[in-house]
């Protein structure tokens, strides 16, 4: 019996090959009883990460990865739910991994998912006082509507010291500083 | 199981201070202290990130900056000199990074190694990077790269060590940016407490 088969036995539906490890979609509802199924039917009691994905209008993805392993081989399986943007509430499972609880205080602070259960939600990296969900994709990165950047941005911008010919590139998150922010409309073609 | 702690206060210690002797020393003794001074810099390492594996091996058999009169792993921050901030700042670590420069006795110095300690460097847009270490603690000398070479440590301190040649230790103590650069963040964070009674 396969790792695959194992899997598929022990999940309704078949699990994603993928790329990576094989991929489980569950229920929110029965998340908790997904991954207790995970620890003692498929024997995976090694806890690696457990993470959030944000998927704009269809909510967030909280994926949680488990591995068994036996004398010559690790085997893994990824297991997926999705939950509601506008209300994230998960039940926590810590009380099945202890290893968890570190990783649903990080997602808490980085995405704003809430793990009904957990009692201690305070900050784990992020410093004190600090205000939004930075790994959720609508938090703007301001850094460089306050300050532009002082390196070069593009390749042979600093030895030209005039606006590069392509077009400047931002990264994701980052606003336009004529867009966004107290300098908003101030120069038309800045960014042009 | 029942353990009850001992009552601790917190001490107040008065940070080291530069004595008047030494502010008011004529130039002669001044070259002669400077001279003492330039060539025996404990170094205190802050490593952060990648940079501090490049600050190791510049303290290796290599480059070996002992050679200079630097000498590394200082026991902590109360017996250095130098401070290398070697890496990424962040917001959550600046407040360390600002206590233990506090806790250095003058006069101090030092150095930012990196592109991450002198601006942020690639982490600009970061929503946690420092933009600089030296928005938390004056610095003397900025050694650029990412990472930069051992070599250009070496040069730092080198750079460095000629700055201590020349200098006025009441003129470096007496200056109003150094004042309003130590003032700029005090620690938001209140220093450790005794644990809690136990219940």
């Amino acid at each position: 019996m396969t790792w695959l088969d194992e899997i598929a036995s022990s999940y309704d539906g078949v699990p994603d090959p993928g790329f990576g490890p094989p991929t489980v979609d569950v229920a929110a509802e029965g998340w908790v009883e997904a991954i207790a199924g995970a620890r003692d039917g498929l024997g995976c009691a090694f806890f690696d990460f457990l993470t959030a994905v944000d998927e704009l209008d269809q909510g967030f993805s909280v994926v949680v990865h488990v591995a068994r392993h036996r004398v010559g081989t690790t085997e893994s399986v990824l297991l997926r739910t999705r939950v509601a943007r506008d209300n994230p509430t998960l039940d926590t499972v810590r009380h099945l991994y202890a290893g968890a609880s570190w990783h649903e205080r990080e997602t808490h602070e980085m995405f704003g998912i809430d793990f009904i259960g957990h009692d201690a939600p305070a900050t784990l990296l992020l410093p004190d006082g600090f205000v939004g969900n930075p790994l959720r994709k609508d938090f703007v990165l301001a850094s460089r509507v306050a300050k532009p950047w002082p390196g070069a941005k593009e390749p042979g911008e600093s030895e030209a010291g005039a606006a590069p010919s392509r077009r400047r590139t931002r990264p994701p998150g980052v606003p336009d500083p004529d867009e966004w922010g107290p300098r908003a409309g101030e120069s038309g073609a800045a960014e042009a | 199981m029942d353990v009850t702690h001992p009552q601790r206060e917190l001490v107040d210690l008065p940070l080291p201070r530069v004595g008047p002797l030494q502010r008011l020393a004529p130039e002669p003794a001044r070259y002669v202290l400077n001279w003492g001074r330039r060539y025996s810099l404990w170094v205190f390492n802050f490593g952060l990130a990648c940079c501090a594996i490049e600050f190791i091996a510049t303290s290796m058999a290599r480059h070996d900056f002992i050679r200079l009169g630097v000498i590394p792993f200082a026991p902590g921050p109360r017996q250095a000199d130098l401070m290398v901030v070697s890496g990424t700042v962040t917001d959550k670590m600046a407040p360390a990074v600002q206590r233990l420069y506090e806790q250095m006795p003058d006069p101090k110095y030092v150095i930012s190694f990196g592109s991450c300690a002198n601006s942020g460097g690639p982490y600009w847009d970061s929503y946690c990077v420092t933009k600089g270490v030296d928005q938390i603690i004056p610095v003397d000398v900025y050694v650029p790269g990412c990472p930069p070479r051992p070599e250009a440590l070496l040069q730092g301190i080198v750079k460095l060590q000629n700055k201590i040649a020349g200098e006025s230790l009441a003129e470096r103590y007496s200056s109003p940016e150094v004042e309003r650069r130590s003032l700029v963040s005090r620690l938001t964070r209140p220093l450790l407490g005794p644990p809690p009674a136990s219940t």
